[in-house]
């Protein structure tokens, strides 16, 4: 499809936006009300361009304008500008923007005038300022000066939706983003417009937002309307160290941006990844990071002669271990680390556990069974024209697969990518989309997603997988013949099935997944699990898994809080201090997964990265600076030096290169897993760290006094780190 | 109570009226709005809830239709609900006069029910009966035209005692067949009108 923007011919598929098509052409649009994942409904009447089009002779041929071989088919112009989000670009179209028509530039800036009429122009209090579509286009696009000489409208500034998300009524430009996005993509419709013209005002009267998938309206909201209450009045956009990586709190691995300011984490935000999360986040992912700036350790902490932890030095940490091991084999140090450590770490602990023999070695929390079936990826979940969820909530387990399930029901109409990123306006998009919940079927404990299935299966899910080869219901007949049925069908089985799986789980769901087709997602239990299932980090024939670490004669634990120590020295690695930190002989301080550099694999087997943000955490360490330290202690070689020693034995050992991994990640099987009898596990996504704590301005700020929080920049004195450097 | 729960037959009538199917349901949602206004005088919260559960859609989006037109209420109203113009034609003829002395002589402000239960007010935006300004319309009963003092006084008068007057003119206004508005009477209003014409089509001469 050959199509005229300013003067510049461009070929573009069929069913393109004429806002893509002008983006496509290197031109530039103002937009309010478009957004990538949701269905473009003209509503904030930016985004105008003149356009025209050749009309044809009933014979066929086109309307000529010139004479003889001069002639060229004639351009019948809309006689006013159109809004170009909502409008398809057509073979043979011309498109004007505000770069080569004076008509768009002008009316462009009378819109600019009439949106900002009731705009409060709070800017300089304003969270948004800095990163506000509004105030960007009003720069560009605007008049620059208001003819609206009288009071503007007035209401509430400061009005919460829920506890997350704060409304200022005043700065709402009718957008209808918010309200789309909720009947959109989780399928809640909680907000809407109250009133009407210039009175109109976002609000629920359903006694607050639906908790889950709430935050990412702030996202979204073009201006500062909806904001982030968590990181409300916490900086300026242009003050916020900016670190795109992506999310652990669970396996689906949402790309996220962290923003620190003075070496705090305030804030987090969603960052497009088509693969992964498109352009939301849930509710933990965003809110739940205030565990990573409060109450952190940040020195070290060994016994004193009273048997108190005391804060050290990591060289003195190193001598208290030497002191803790001595006499002891290597091999008695049993070594545990969190299945949300990245693979560089697993790596590194592996190697450790080589050097010092010991049996003794797990990560937790993880499944016993490994599936083999073939893998579903996120875009096949969204794609699904069958989708059976056995046994998973999946509201704790991994909250946006819910919004990729959602994302099928109504279609599954990913929007397409061009040069420029995801199609602003995807016209196939539409709102109140037709829902088609007789392709969702869910078996288990009831959840958050049985609202939006068709198929309801109330039942053991350990027994479902092995009821559904021989169905004995009419229920399970029903999700039986729906998987038949289908060409794309998914199976996504959660920790209700997986955790302590038995042994004919495999050949269920093989047989199952062979005979209709289906691809399927195992959620595993923790952010990394998959990952580090790949590394021999399980325990070797007569050693101890974490469930019984207390047996060990001695032990290491990383970030794992099984509530016990070691029956002799234990030493455990945690950001803060644990009930397992308040047992151990010797506590280091860990880094949250917001200040590493690693990789880490999802539910679906997409090697993603993590990057680390400007958080302030003393003399944290990661697990492999902390395994040169322990290595040092036992007076065994360190296992790896730095990040780039790991990525080497995983390159060495897995043939993975890590070295550059692309921004969105990469899909990647590992040829062999390692398994071995698990403890059961119920994921919940909400720890008690994650809540903010309603604190006033005065207790904050007494608090970072108390905490001897202090500006970073200049420290006093370079803090003494140990091990090896990356 | 709810209130539709003794009317199933009212409500098996509302929704027969449209196509069985989600959007079809929640096309019910206005009839069965003026049904619960009419009854009651307004709509509360919780009868929000229950034509959302009617419907199948949420409370919300019951307060977002409902918002946007002026003549569904969220707060009790009175008995009689005098609705005063207070656009241009009847604000030239005296509309904020009416008002001042509706709302000081019965005591009651927008929103609020006078305290015998019988008075609410409320501004309303041009009825569409300029040639009879200032313009009055209770309930949704009609329209009470050229409402100066003294016809003021007798309309309240009179509702006082509950004997509603007759609408000079009910809902919606007349329109002779030439496009003029004319008076319940037959008359033609407006009088300092010059240069009108017929409209094409109409036998006669200039009005
Ligand atoms: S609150 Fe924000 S997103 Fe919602 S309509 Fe207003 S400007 Fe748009
Ligand atoms: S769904 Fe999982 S990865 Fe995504 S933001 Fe939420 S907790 Fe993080
Ligand atoms: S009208 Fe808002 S982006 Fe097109
Ligand atoms: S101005 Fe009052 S009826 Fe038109």
């Amino acid at each position: 499809m050959k199509v005229t923007v300013d003067g510049t011919e461009i070929d573009l598929p069929a069913g393109t936006s004429a806002i893509d098509a002008v983006f496509s052409a290197g031109g530039d649009v103002p937009y309010f009300c478009a957004h990538k994942y949701l269905s473009p409904v003209g509503a904030c009447r930016m985004c105008l361009v003149e356009s025209g089009s050749p009309r044809r002779n009933p014979d066929g041929s086109f309307v000529m304008e010139g004479e003889g071989d001069a002639a060229t088919p004639k351009v019948f112009w809309f006689p006013k500008p159109m809004a170009s989000c909502t409008m398809q670009a057509t073979e043979g179209m011309h498109i004007r923007s505000a770069k080569t028509s004076q008509v768009v530039a002008k009316a462009q800036a009378g819109m600019m005038e009439f949106t900002l009429l009731n705009h409060p122009l709070d800017c300089p209090t304003c969270d948004k300022g800095g990163a506000c579509e509004l105030q960007d286009r009003a720069f560009e696009y605007g008049y620059g000066a208001s003819r609206f000489g009288f009071d503007r409208r007035h209401a509430d500034k400061h009005y919460p939706l829920s506890d997350f998300v704060i409304l200022d009524q005043e700065r709402c430009i009718h957008c209808k983003r918010c309200v789309r996005y909720f009947e959109e993509v989780p399928g809640q419709e909680v907000l809407d417009f109250i009133e009407r013209g210039g009175h109109t005002f976002i609000d629920t009267q359903e006694g607050g937002l639906p908790t889950g998938f709430s935050g990412n309206i702030t996202d979204i909201c073009p201006v500062g309307a909806l904001l982030d209450n968590v990181a409300r009045f916490r900086g300026r956009n242009w003050e916020y160290d900016h670190t795109p990586t992506t999310c652990t709190l669970c396996p689906v691995g949402c790309s996220i941006t962290v923003d620190a300011r003075n070496g705090r984490l305030e804030r987090i935000v969603a960052r497009e990844n088509r693969d992964v999360n498109e352009a939301w986040i849930c509710d933990a992912g965003r809110f739940g990071h205030v565990f990573a700036s409060e109450e952190r350790l940040t020195t070290p902490l060994i016994r004193d002669e009273d048997g108190q932890l005391v804060a050290a030095t990591w060289d003195a940490a190193i001598d208290a271990m030497k002191r803790g091991f001595s006499g002891m084999r290597t091999a008695d140090v049993a070594l545990y680390l969190g299945a949300d450590s990245t693979l560089e770490e697993g790596a590194a602990l592996e190697a450790l556990a080589a050097a010092t023999g010991t049996r003794s070695v797990d990560h937790a929390p993880r499944y016993e069974v490994s599936v083999t079936a073939p893998q579903a990826t996120l875009t096949d979940v969204a794609t699904a024209d069958a989708i059976v969820v056995i046994g998973a909530d999946l509201g704790e387990e991994a909250p946006v697969l819910e919004l990729r399930i959602l994302e099928a029901l109504r279609g599954g109409l990913i929007p397409p990518e061009f040069a420029h990123g995801t199609a602003i306006a995807d016209l196939r998009l539409v709102e109140r989309p037709a829902r088609r919940p007789e392709r969702l079927a869910v078996i288990g404990r009831e959840s958050r997603l049985w609202a939006h299935a068709g198929h309801r299966v109330s039942a053991d899910s350990q027994g479902a997988l092995a009821r559904l080869t021989h169905p004995d219901t009419d229920e399970l007949r029903a999700v039986v013949a729906l998987l038949d049925g289908a060409e794309r069908p998914v199976i996504i089985l959660g920790a209700d099935v997986l955790s302590g799986a038995g042994g004919s789980f495999s050949a269920n769901l093989t047989d199952l997944a062979s005979r209709t087709g289906a691809r399927v997602i195992a959620i595993p239990a923790a952010a990394n699990s998959r990952g580090l299932a790949a590394l021999n980090l399980v325990p070797r024939a007569g050693g101890l898994p974490v469930w019984r670490a207390q047996e060990a004669p001695a032990a290491f634990i990383s970030r794992l809080d099984p509530g016990v120590r070691a029956a002799g020295f234990t030493v455990v690695h945690d950001t803060h201090l644990t009930a397992t930190a308040r047992l151990a002989d010797v506590v280091l301080p860990a880094v949250t997964n917001y200040e590493k550099r690693g990789t880490v694999q999802n539910l679906e087997g997409r090697l993603l990265p993590l990057h680390p943000a400007a958080i302030q955490s003393g003399e944290s360490a990661d697990l492999i600076r902390t395994l040169s330290a322990l290595a040092e202690a036992l007076g065994v070689k360190a296992p790896a030096r730095g990040l780039r020693g790991a990525q080497a034995l995983l390159a060495d050992h897995l043939g993975l290169d890590l070295s550059d991994l692309p921004a969105r990640g990469a899909l990647h099987t590992f040829r062999r897993t390692f398994a071995g009898p698990a403890a059961p596990h119920t994921p919940t996504l909400w720890t008690e760290r994650m809540h903010a704590r309603p604190l006033s301005w005065v207790d904050r700020i007494e608090e970072l006094v108390h905490s001897d929080w202090q500006l970073p920049g200049a420290p006093a004195a370079p803090p003494a780190r140990a091990g090896g450097s990356d | 109570m709810t209130y539709f729960e003794t009317k199933q037959p009212l409500v098996a009538d509302i929704f027969s009226r449209y196509p069985d199917s989600p959007q079809g349901r929640r096309s019910a949602l206005m009839p069965l709005l003026r049904e619960v206004q009419d009854a009651e005088g307004f709509v509360s919260e919780s009868r929000m809830a229950e034509i959302a559960a009617l419907c199948g859609t949420t409370a919300t989006e019951v307060r977002s239709v409902m918002s946007f037109y002026s003549t569904y209420h969220t707060l009790p109203t009175g008995k009689y609900h005098l609705q005063v113009c207070s656009t241009l034609m009847c604000a030239l003829a005296g509309a904020d006069e009416l008002w001042d002395h509706l709302v000081e002589s019965l005591d009651v402000q927008p929103g609020e029910v006078s305290p015998d239960g019988r008075f609410s007010v409320q501004k309303v935006e041009c009825l569409g009966s300029c040639g009879t300004a200032p313009v009055m319309q209770i309930g949704d009963d009609g329209y009470y035209e050229n409402v100066g003092p003294g016809k003021c006084a007798q309309i309240l008068e009179s509702l006082r005692n509950d004997l509603q007057p007759l609408p000079d003119n009910p809902v919606p206004v007349t329109v002779g067949d030439d496009g003029r508005q004319v008076l319940a009477t037959g008359q033609a209003v407006g009088s300092s009108v010059t240069g009108l014409h017929r409209l094409p089509g109409h036998a006669g001469g200039d009005a």
